[in-house]
C-alpha cells in the first residue's frame, strides 16, 4: 500500500514550515470500502471509506502517498456519520511532501466514518465489444468487456469497480495488473448490414485500379429498447465482429472502433470490404447550356447538362443493400433519375439500391447544374 | 516438438493469494481449428480442451511465451453447462509476460469441455495459379494452389485448416498486439506504431513440396469465402504446405489485345480473357488474388514455353477475368493521323479568335501476325467532351465509354490485316457553347 492515512489527535495546532517538525501520532485506519469509478475515460476516481477515532477537540489527519500519482487538488473528504457536528477546519499541504493535512474538529470522541475521494493517475479502463453475428447476419450476440489497467502503483484489495452502467465488480487488483471483466452480454440483438459506395472517395472505374475496389461493409446496431439496449450510452471502444459459420464454429469478420453511442443512436462498425459487388461509374454527358454573356461577349453564367451512369454488378448469390452516395456541387435540378434518392443535404444524394442475387443494375441520373460562374 | 502454449488448470485455496495455488490438471489440446486470413496477418485459432472443474473458484492459466498470440483476443467458454459455469474475469498478472489467468466460478465439479479462441499472427496463406494454354490457345488448363506458411512460433498438430478470402478491416496488426506488454498497454499511452512484419525477421521456411490431393470444401460467408481443407493438417512452426485447390482443363479463352494510350502508351498489351463461370467450366467459387504463371504447350511433344505472369485480382463467380501478359509483339495496332484541318472560326468583338473546330482523320491499321484468331480492343481518348465522330471501314463494334473515350472491338482472323477510319471533330473555345 502506497497511500497512507496517518491519523493524529493533537490539542495544539502547530504547523511549522519544517515538515519534520510536525507531530505525527500514528494510527493507520484500514480501508473499509474502496470504489474505483471509471465513468470518466481520462480520469479515475478512487473513493475509500475509513473509520477515524476522533478525540474531542481538533484532530489532525495526514493523507500522504509515495510511488503513486494522486492529483492533490482533487482530494476531498466527506464526513459520513456526524456531518452536522464533525467539521473540517482546514486543509494544508506540507512543503516538499506528497501529503495533505486535514484539521477536523469533533465536539466529542467519535468513531467517525469518512470518505476520501481523489483522482489517481495511471489507472484507467478500456471498453471492448465482441459481437457474434448469426449466419444470416440479422442478429448478433453482443458482449462488452471492461478492461481495468492498473499501473498506478497501488494494490487494491476487493475494490468495487464500476462504470456508469453495467455490473459492479468486486475484485482485487494488483499494481501492474490488467483485468478483463464481462460488463454486458445480450443475445439476439438485431443488426443491419449496409454496403456503401461513396462516389466521392472510391474509384469510379475498377478496371483502372490495381487490385479490387472493396465496397465498405457496415454493421449497424441501434442503441434502443427494441434492440434490448438503449438504457445508457455505450462507451467508445474496439469492437471485434465474428460470424457463426453454421457448423459450430465462427469466422472473424473484422474490427472497428465504435464511437460513443447515446441511447437512440446507431452503433456503426465498418468490418470489411465486399469484393463481390462491383460498381463502375462513368460520366456520359457534360456540356454547357444556357450560356449568358456580358456586353463584351464574355461568358458570365451558364448551366450544365450532365449525365452519370453507374453500373452495379452483384456477383453474390444473395441480395445486398447498397447505398450509393453522389455529390452534385452548387445549385442543381434533377431532370431524370432512374431510381429514387434521398437528399442528405443540399449537395449529397443517397440512392438506396436493393440488389437481387446475381444481378446487374444500372443507375442513371441526368441533372443540370445551374448558374455556374 | 515446439509447443509453447501451455494450459494449466489450478484450484485455488485462497481467493487472493498467488502463493497458494494447487496444480490440478494439464489439459491437452483435443481439437484445433485454424482459420487463416490472406488479407491480413491474422489467424483465428479455436481449441477444444476438457477442463476438470471443482465446485467453487477455479483458476485457469494460459501461457504463450515466444508465440505471436494476441492476448486481447483470448476468449474461453464452456461447451456445455454454460449456466453453471461463469468466467468471472481474465487477468494478466503484474510483471509476467505471456501469461493470462481466468477466474471461473463453477457450480459443478467434473470434466467440462471448453473452447479457447484467440488470434495469432505468423500463419499465412496465399493462392497461386499455374495456367497452361493449349497449343491452339483456344483453351487453358488452370490449376489453383494454396500455400500455408506457419511462422507463428507454435506447432499446430492435426489441425483443421480453413482459409478465408476477403478483405477485413483491422485496427491493429496482430503481430504488434502479440508483442505488446502489458497486453492492453498502459493507461493513457498511445499504441505502438504500426510495424509491418518483414519477411527477413523470420527464418526461411522449408518448403514441403509434396502434393496432397485433398478435397477442399468451399462456401461463402458474409463478404468472405471460406475454404475448408479436408481432414487435418500438421503444420510445424517454420514449415510451409502447398495444397491443390482445384484443377480444370479445357477452359475456353479469348486472346484479347488492348490498345489504349491513356493506360498503356503505344504498346499493344496481351490479355487472356475468360470468365469465372460455369460456361467456362469454372464458377464454383471465387478465385482468390494471387500470382498466376502462364505457360503454353509449345509442340506436339507437350513441351512448354513460358509466356509470363500476372498478379490477379480477386475474381467473384461470374466475373470476367483478364490476365495481363504484357506487351505483345505479333499483334500490331497503328493509328495514323491522315488529315488535319481547322474551320468554323468565330471571333470576339475585338476581332480575336474565340473558337474553332478541328477535324482530325485517323486510320487505324490492325495486323494479326499470329496463326490464331484474336480479339482487339482499341480505346481512343479525346481531350474534352465537345466532339463528334464518324466511323468508316472495318471498325467492328463501336461504343462510347464515357465523355472522353470511345472503344472499338474487332475480331481479327489469323494472319490478317484490317483497317478502319474515323473522323473526329473537336470543338474549341466558343464553339463549345
Amino acid at each position: 500500500m502506497k497511500i497512507w492515512l496517518i491519523f493524529a489527535a493533537i490539542t495544539i495546532i502547530f504547523l511549522s514550515g519544517d515538515a519534520s517538525a510536525r507531530t505525527k501520532f500514528v494510527a493507520l485506519p484500514e480501508r473499509e470500502e474502496t470504489v474505483i469509478k471509471l465513468d470518466n475515460p481520462y480520469f479515475t476516481l478512487v473513493e475509500e471509506e475509513r473509520v477515524l477515532t476522533l478525540q474531542k477537540g481538533t484532530n489532525q489527519v495526514d493523507f500522504s502517498w509515495t510511488g503513486v500519482s494522486v492529483d492533490p487538488d482533487s482530494i476531498r473528504i466527506k464526513i459520513l456519520d456526524h456531518p452536522e457536528e464533525v467539521k473540517l477546519i482546514s486543509v494544508s499541504y506540507p512543503p516538499g511532501e506528497n501529503a495533505l493535512v486535514w484539521q477536523i474538529y469533533s465536539p466529542q470522541a467519535y468513531e467517525e466514518k469518512i470518505r476520501i475521494s481523489y483522482l489517481l493517475k495511471n489507472i484507467d479502463r478500456l471498453i471492448t465489444y465482441r459481437l457474434v453475428a448469426d449466419k444470416d447476419e440479422t442478429k448478433v450476440n453482443f458482449q462488452s468487456h471492461l478492461i481495468l489497467r492498473n499501473f498506478s502503483g497501488e494494490d487494491f484489495s476487493m475494490a468495487k469497480i464500476l462504470l456508469d452502467y453495467g455490473e459492479v465488480f468486486e475484485k482485487s487488483v494488483a499494481h501492474e495488473e490488467t483485468k478483463q471483466m464481462l460488463l454486458l452480454s445480450k443475445d439476439n440483438i438485431p443488426i443491419e448490414k449496409k454496403l456503401t459506395f461513396d462516389a466521392r472517395i472510391l474509384p469510379w472505374d475498377p478496371e483502372k485500379v490495381m487490385g479490387n475496389v472493396g465496397i465498405p461493409v457496415i454493421y449497424e446496431i441501434k442503441n434502443d429498447r427494441k434492440s434490448a439496449l438503449g438504457e445508457f450510452g455505450l462507451w467508445y471502444g474496439k469492437a471485434r465482429v465474428f460470424q457463426d459459420d453454421g457448423r459450430g464454429s465462427t469466422i472473424f469478420l473484422g474490427e472497428d472502433n465504435a464511437g460513443y453511442t447515446p441511447p437512440g443512436e446507431k452503433f456503426a462498425l465498418y468490418v470489411g470490404d465486399s469484393r463481390d459487388i462491383v460498381v463502375t461509374q462513368r460520366k456520359i454527358k457534360d456540356i454547357k447550356i444556357n450560356v449568358r454573356r456580358n456586353n463584351g461577349g464574355g461568358i458570365v453564367l451558364y448551366d450544365t447538362d450532365e449525365i452519370i451512369r453507374v453500373e452495379i454488378e452483384n456477383f453474390k448469390d444473395s441480395t445486398a443493400n447498397l447505398t450509393l452516395i453522389q455529390e452534385i456541387p452548387g445549385e442543381w435540378d434533377m431532370e431524370e433519375a432512374s431510381h429514387g434518392y434521398e437528399k442528405e443535404d443540399a449537395n449529397i444524394l443517397k440512392f438506396n439500391i436493393k440488389l437481387a442475387p446475381k444481378s446487374k443494375e444500372t443507375v442513371t441520373f441526368h441533372y443540370h447544374r445551374r448558374n455556374v460562374r | 516438438m515446439n509447443r509453447k502454449i501451455v494450459f494449466v488448470s489450478v484450484l485455488i485455496l485462497c481467493a487472493f493469494s498467488y502463493g497458494k495455488i494447487d496444480l490440478v490438471t494439464l489439459p491437452d489440446r483435443e481439437k484445433v481449428q485454424l482459420t487463416i486470413y490472406n488479407s491480413a496477418d491474422l489467424t483465428l485459432v479455436r481449441e477444444s480442451r476438457t477442463l476438470t472443474m471443482k465446485k467453487g473458484d477455479n483458476k485457469l492459466q494460459f501461457s504463450w511465451a515466444n508465440t505471436l498470440i494476441d492476448p486481447t483476443s483470448l476468449d474461453l467458454y464452456p461447451l456445455k453447462d454454460a449456466d453453471k459455469i461463469s468466467v468471472t474475469d481474465l487477468y494478466f498478472s503484474p510483471r509476467i509476460t505471456g501469461l493470462g489467468t481466468w477466474n471461473i466460478l463453477s457450480k459443478i465439479s467434473g470434466k467440462v469441455p471448453c473452447e479457447v479462441n484467440y488470434f495469432t499472427s505468423g500463419i499465412s496463406w496465399q493462392a497461386y495459379y499455374i495456367a497452361t494454354l493449349s497449343q491452339d490457345e483456344k483453351t487453358m488448363k488452370l490449376e489453383g494452389y494454396v500455400k500455408v506458411k506457419n511462422r507463428s512460433g507454435e506447432d499446430y498438430e492435426n489441425a483443421q485448416v480453413r482459409l478465408i478470402v476477403g478483405k477485413i478491416h483491422l485496427l491493429d496488426e496482430i503481430a504488434n498486439l502479440a508483442r505488446r506488454y502489458p497486453p492492453y498497454g498502459r493507461p493513457q499511452e498511445p499504441l505502438p506504431p504500426r510495424e509491418i512484419l518483414g519477411e527477413g525477421k523470420f527464418m526461411l521456411a522449408q518448403a514441403s513440396d509434396r502434393m496432397i490431393e485433398k478435397r477442399i470444401e468451399k462456401e461463402g460467408l458474409s463478404e468472405y469465402f471460406l475454404y475448408t481443407i479436408e481432414g487435418t493438417e500438421t503444420i510445424p512452426d517454420g514449415w510451409t504446405k502447398r495444397l491443390l485447390s482445384f484443377s480444370q482443363d479445357k477452359i475456353p479463352v479469348i486472346n484479347l489485345y488492348k490498345y489504349d494510350e491513356s493506360r498503356f502508351g503505344k504498346d499493344t498489351v496481351r490479355f487472356i480473357h475468360f470468365k469465372n463461370s460455369k460456361s467456362h467450366l469454372l464458377g464454383k467459387e471465387p478465385l482468390p488474388d494471387g500470382l498466376i504463371k502462364v505457360f503454353k504447350i509449345a509442340d506436339k511433344n507437350q513441351r512448354l514455353s513460358y509466356i509470363g505472369q500476372d498478379r490477379t485480382k480477386y475474381i467473384p463467380v461470374d466475373q470476367e477475368v483478364e490476365l495481363n501478359l504484357g506487351a505483345a509483339k505479333d499483334i500490331k495496332i497503328e493509328p495514323k493521323k491522315t488529315a488535319y484541318k481547322t474551320l468554323n472560326y468565330v471571333f470576339d468583338k475585338s476581332g480575336n479568335i474565340a473558337g474553332w473546330d478541328e477535324e482530325q482523320e485517323w486510320t487505324v491499321k490492325v495486323s494479326n501476325y499470329r496463326h490464331i484468331p484474336a480479339r482487339v480492343e482499341i480505346t481512343r481518348n479525346f481531350p474534352h467532351q465537345y466532339w463528334s465522330i464518324e466511323n468508316r471501314g472495318d471498325y467492328g463494334n463501336y461504343k462510347q465509354i464515357d465523355i472522353k473515350n470511345v472503344r472499338y472491338v474487332i475480331e481479327i482472323p489469323p494472319a490478317t490485316t484490317k483497317q478502319f477510319t474515323y473522323k473526329v471533330t473537336l470543338k474549341w473555345g466558343e464553339r463549345q457553347n
